[in-house]
């Protein structure tokens, strides 16, 4: 499915929307001294044609407020939510089976979060310019508003004290991140690898088999990210191949990026589900349903993946490679310690914007039976108390709130960190 | 693996297994040789396999009857598998067709809207896209289907038919159209008169362009032009262009007559390019905010209404960088055609999984699918391509 | 520096194998339980025969080692496997899956359920995801010759039928000439709509829908004038669907339910196959789950052979597991009574052949 143009090659599309979303032109500031009607005059009723404006799309934005307020408050029977195992969505049907204790999970989930609060505060540049207020209400609002929705679900505090930690992790993690000093920041890519193997380990509860039973939220997240991490040697070498000047590997590299590039994740998926049994020997294990899809998933995004590391490959100056050769390092050493470094940096942003839409592309499992949130979503609404009383649309509302809310919180923080990283300025 | 070049230049030459240029070739040959190996591997393997289970090798399945109904299509039962993936293939193209235009259109709109210096405009654009893009296009495509135009949409009971031609259910969406199977060489030959008047008055309107300087206005001069045409030649033949108003059937169940345009084709399609267009107004937001702001400005000097920088300074150049990400997304709308499957429009991927149900071999039909959205992404990659090609050749 | 650089090169090279070799060769390094040939046949004297299969054959060994059954459900069909609130299982289907795993573990409740949609029903039991397929699935003579299944028995006697909105005049699918169905993507039922329709001369536009939440979205909006599917699932969307709805008395199709296996592993199609059987002779007995342990010792010689099966060498670890069997679950009417029974599905066929019907279990002896 869609790479939703992060992938795309380099130029305008090798940050794609991220590169080009933080560039926004920033509205006529407000000077010291101006008001609240000077706003009010300068961005609604400069002119005529301004204020017919402001009054059209103002009667829009109300309507369609009133409409969502009247649906969230009012009209929506959200007891498929709260009265239905919220527990499905989030950890899905069979959970139980795998024996993993919540304390467990939240445990990893906890080490996850810091290692990407830590990972955040390395990126952290005090030379960066500010966030203008706007983005940054934006940022911590939006999110703010579908945590608040998605807790309102909850009927016990425990949720909320937890996502509250999860925050208080993110936050000890960045400042932790800021404060280390130079000889640990220099080893800090495998203190960050091993907290997140560790992270995955107590998620899993060490036993990778585990995952053929999770279901909802945590299948979603536990999928896209291992589709991520596995796919990036992956992207990493094809990217090398593509750009190398092996005129034998290069085609092949080529072709595998463009064939898979030229087709739907979800012929992958089925290919995963129904052929893959074709190509091996009957002798052969094939894994589980699960697995399977972590395979073509795998495969699936390398490609993408390849063409973010091929972008942030052309980033790198030629004169770096130059001074490699006249220092007389041996070309592997060049690209190994010169290109690599500079051009993984540089594609940071980019795979995080590929993450999220792997996060978005996983709800393709829905299709093969597997029961990501979407596929919870049929399995609830078969329950006896909801079964053909037309509760989608709430069922829907909620998962699509969950689904935005990491969506839109995660590119907000990959735009972040490309001002901080100084992408596509250097 | 490297990516530089090597140019060693050593006085004496060194032995064969130091030779750099030789452990090049031979890294090479060893790579081939191994993906190759490991791709004969699975090729053999499979056709083991298939042989094993008693399935054919071979793509012959493709004549067999396909058994099943496609919506919209007489006798579609009859049909051989071949003759299904077809018209599966051309209810790919239909959303392909219409979406690509819709998406790009909503987006370039969004796309300025974001730009604009009127607060409202500018957060209506960016809550848009912000709140397409972050959420899974299937759930989009339920959402719209599933909840919008099943629920939303009257029932065919309600006999919503306005000027009772057009029919409005959620069975369906009948608009009126003309029968091009009576009079199918009518049809073509009137608009064939439309489209040479289209030229003339394209070809007067430059001349009064260039000789006076005011506006050619060609398309709405040709638009006008293309209908005058079309009504002199419908009133001196007679009356010859006929069509169908779409109504609801006798037994009021279904629609007839005119076009009738399926509700998941509706649903489909506009979650499509409700979700590709806010992908393509940033990608427009993007390339607008890439042009030198002197433009807008010149544009602004000389006294042009916004419609008219946008038109003819802004979007011009913008479009030159747009190609490349517009291309992407185009071949991202093209894949996610696909997940038609979760909902009921039948397009190729639908009938791979109908066909792959009967018994046929999953993988050969897979490997169909496959070839043909390799196919679809090749067309559009040649056709941005060429426009790349062409657009940068004018310039600089 | 160049010596390094060969070294790196060959490095390389094997991370390419390594790759190539994950994703496209037979590396058989996790071992699984479920494909694992038997290296020693001694241990099961009964199974002389089963030595020439080549694979699958061990599954009852590998059910027994890993202790519990893989049994691949649907999950969302009520009647027959539908989820709990507090996520356990039930319905027809599931208590087959049951009484298998009471056969083999002595445990009813050792067995993993496995949902599955009609399009990764097959894949899933031909992959070696699961033991045993119990998905309300059609045994037809295609699915037993191309999938590399075999059907068990029939647990269920189905055949397609039409629901219809009460008020909507249909008396039977004869007068539903031009009308849009709404009809399951991938199964058995598309075709024979096709067939019924084209036989009684009559059209028809077909609406594909995904599963049957997406056939309330349809058929609740008006968007579909009937719903064709089995009959038994048509009663169970009647019983829970908000509105007025009929069944038409046409039956469109033969649907006969049951269990598969894969094919090449006679012993546990055999296990599975004499559990069903042991639900029909148990009815006919009148041995039912309460009373079991007052038959066993039986002056019947009959019923007392049947709870101790000591001679017919079926590949059932003890010879009680009739016993087992009844007591998990009970025969098939008490089994029948609890699950279909409340969706109020008139019997018809799906009852002994002493009653009319045509369940009929071949003797244990």
């Amino acid at each position: 499915m869609a790479p939703d143009g992060q992938a795309a090659p380099p130029g305008i599309a090798g940050g794609g929307e991220l590169g080009t979303a933080i560039a926004a032109e920033p509205p006529p500031r407000r000077g010291a001294g101006q008001g609240i009607g000077t706003i009010f005059r300068d961005n609604l009723f400069k002119d005529a044609k301004n204020s017919i404006l402001t009054l059209i799309f103002g009667g829009v934005i109300l309507f369609v407020l009133f409409k969502t307020f009247n649906y969230v408050f009012i009209t929506a029977r959200w007891e498929v939510i709260y009265n239905g195992p919220l527990e499905f969505y989030m950890v899905g049907k069979d959970f139980g089976r795998t024996g993993i204790s919540f304390e467990m999970l939240w445990a990893g989930i906890y080490t996850a979060v810091l290692a990407m609060g830590i990972g955040s505060g390395l990126g952290y540049d005090p030379e960066a310019p500010p966030m203008r207020r706007g983005a940054r209400m934006a940022m911590i609002g939006g999110p703010l508003v579908g945590i608040v929705f998605i807790l309102s679900m909850t009927r016990t505090i425990t949720p909320t004290l937890v996502t509250l930690g999860v925050a208080v992790a993110m936050v000890v993690g960045n400042r932790i991140g800021r404060r280390l000093p130079q000889p640990i920041r220099r080893r800090s890519g495998w203190i960050l690898l091993a907290m997140t193997a560790l992270a995955f380990g107590l998620i899993t509860d060490f036993t990778p088999s585990n995952i053929d039973d999770f279901g909802g939220l945590l299948l979603t997240i536990v999928v896209a990210f291992a589709g991520i991490a596995l796919s990036f040697p992956i992207g990493v070498i094809m990217a090398l191949a593509r750009r190398s000047t092996f005129p034998l590997i290069r085609p092949l590299a080529v072709g595998y990026i463009e064939l898979v590039r030229g087709v739907p994740l979800i012929s992958l998926l089925f290919m995963g589900q129904f052929a893959i049994g074709f190509l091996f020997p009957p002798d052969a294990n094939i894994p589980g349903p699960i697995f399977r899809a972590i395979i073509m998933i795998t495969l699936f995004s390398g490609a993408y993946v390849a063409e973010v590391v091929r972008g942030g490959l052309q980033s790198v100056p030629a004169g770096q490679i130059e001074a490699g050769k006249a220092l007389g390092l041996s070309p592997f050493t060049i690209t190994r310690q010169i290109v690599l470094p500079q051009a993984l940096r540089n594609s940071i942003p980019a795979l995080i914007g590929q993450f999220i839409s792997l996060l978005k592309d996983v709800s393709l499992l829905v299709i093969i039976g597997l029961q990501e949130m979407l596929g919870v979503v049929d399995v609830v609404l078969a329950r006896r108390e909801f079964v053909n009383q037309g509760y989608v649309p709430e069922a829907y509302a909620f998962v699509g709130t969950i689904y935005w809310t990491l969506c839109f919180s995660m590119s907000r923080a990959a735009q972040r960190l490309e001002t901080r990283l100084g992408v596509g300025t250097r | 693996m490297t990516i530089v070049e090597q140019e060693i230049h050593t006085p004496t030459k060194p032995p064969l297994y130091r030779d750099v240029r030789v452990l090049r070739w031979l890294f090479q040959f060893a790579v081939v040789g191994v993906v190759g190996y490991a791709l004969y591997r699975l090729y053999d393997n499979a056709i083991t396999n298939l042989e094993d289970s008693g399935l054919p090798t071979g793509f012959d399945f493709l004549d067999n009857q396909a058994r099943f109904a496609i919506p919209g299509l007489e006798d579609s039962a009859d049909y051989s598998v071949r003759k299904a993936y077809w018209s599966g293939y051309l209810n790919t193209l239909r959303v392909i067709v219409i979406g690509i235009p819709l998406c790009t259109a909503l987006g370039v709109i969004i796309g300025i809207m974001r730009l604009s210096d009127n607060l409202l405009v500018r957060a209506v654009g960016t809550i848009y896209v912000e709140l397409f893009r972050n959420i899974p296009v299937l759930l989009w495509i339920f959402i719209t289907y599933l909840v919008i135009i099943l629920l939303n949409l009257p029932q065919i009971t309600d006999d919503v038919t306005p000027l009772d031609r057009f029919v409005i259910s959620n069975r369906g969406i009948g608009i009126p159209w003309f029968n091009p199977d009576a009079n199918l060489l009518t049809f073509v030959g009137f608009i064939g008169i439309g489209l040479i008047a289209v030229v003339g008055v394209n070809v007067w309107r430059r001349k009064v362009n260039e000789q006076t300087g005011q506006p050619s206005r060609g398309g709405l001069y040709g638009f006008i032009a293309f209908l005058i045409a079309l009504a002199i030649a419908h009133f001196a033949a007679g009356n010859a262009l006929s069509y169908e108003p779409s109504v609801i059937a006798e037994n009021g169940r279904q629609i007839e007559g005119g076009m009738n345009i399926f509700p998941p084709y509706v649903g489909l399609t506009i979650a499509l390019s409700l979700y590709t267009a806010s992908h393509v107004a940033e990608i427009v937001r993007g390339s607008i905010q890439a042009i030198h702001k002197g433009q807008g400005e010149a544009a602004q000097a000389v006294a042009l209404s916004t419609f008219q920088r946008y038109r003819f300074i802004i979007l011009p150049q913008a479009f030159r960088i747009m190609i490349p990400p517009l291309a992407s997304q185009y071949l991202n709308i093209t894949k996610n055609s696909s997940l038609a499957v979760a909902i009921s429009y039948v397009e190729i991927t639908s009938i791979f999984q109908r066909v792959s149900n009967n018994a046929t071999p999953a993988l050969q039909a897979l490997i169909i699918l496959m070839f043909c959205y390799l196919t679809f992404s090749l067309g559009i990659s040649l056709i941005a391509n060429f426009f790349n090609r062409r657009l940068s050749l004018e310039t600089r | 520096m160049r010596k390094h650089w060969l070294l790196r090169l060959l490095a390389v090279l094997f991370t390419f194998t390594l790759i190539a070799s994950a994703c496209g060769d037979d590396d058989t390094s996790d071992a699984d339980p479920v494909d694992e040939p038997s290296d020693d046949p001694a241990d099961d004297p009964e199974d002389v025969v089963d030595l020439a299969q080549d694979d699958g054959g061990d599954t009852i060994q590998a059910i027994i080692d890993r202790g519990h059954l893989e049994c691949g459900v649907n999950g969302q069909l009520l009647g027959f496997s539908n989820v709990e609130d507090d996520g356990t299982y039930t319905g027809l289907d599931v208590d087959y899956c049951r009484a298998v795993a009471a056969a083999l573990l002595d445990d009813p409740d050792a067995v993993e359920y496995t949902d599955l949609t009609a399009e990764t029903r097959f894949t899933a039991l031909q992959s070696g995801d699961i033991d045993v397929l119990i998905r309300n699935g059609t045994w037809t003579s295609s699915r037993d010759g191309v999938l590399g299944l075999q059907w068990a028995a029939t647990t269920f006697y189905d055949g397609a039928g039409m629901l219809v909105n009460s008020d909507s005049g249909f008396g039977s699918v004869a007068d539903m000439d031009g009308t849009i169905i709404c009809v399951q993507t991938g199964t058995t039922t598309e075709i024979n709509l096709e067939i019924y329709f084209d036989n009684l001369g009559i059209s028809y536009e077909p609406l594909n829908v995904a599963d049957e939440a997406a056939v309330t979205a349809n058929f609740s909006s008006g968007a579909c004038d009937g719903y064709v599917t089995d009959k038994s699932g048509l009663a169970s969307f009647k019983a829970t669907y908000d509105g007025d709805v009929t069944i038409l008395d046409d039956t469109m199709s033969k649907e006969p339910l049951g269990p598969a296996t894969r094919e090449g592993d006679e012993d546990f199609f055999d296990v599975v196959q004499w559990t069903v059987f042991a639900t029909f002779n148990a009815e006919e007995f009148g041995i039912t789950s309460a009373n079991v342990a007052d038959h066993v010792g039986s002056d019947n010689g009959a019923i007392a052979k049947f709870l101790d099966d000591q001679e017919s060498g079926l590949a059932f670890p003890t010879a009680d597991w009739a016993v087992r069997i009844i007591s998990a679950v009970g025969n098939y009417q008490e089994i029948y009574d609890r699950n279909i029974g409340p969706l109020g599905i008139p019997e018809g066929v799906n009852q002994l052949y002493t009653q009319g019907g045509i369940l009929y279990g071949p003797p244990v002896n």
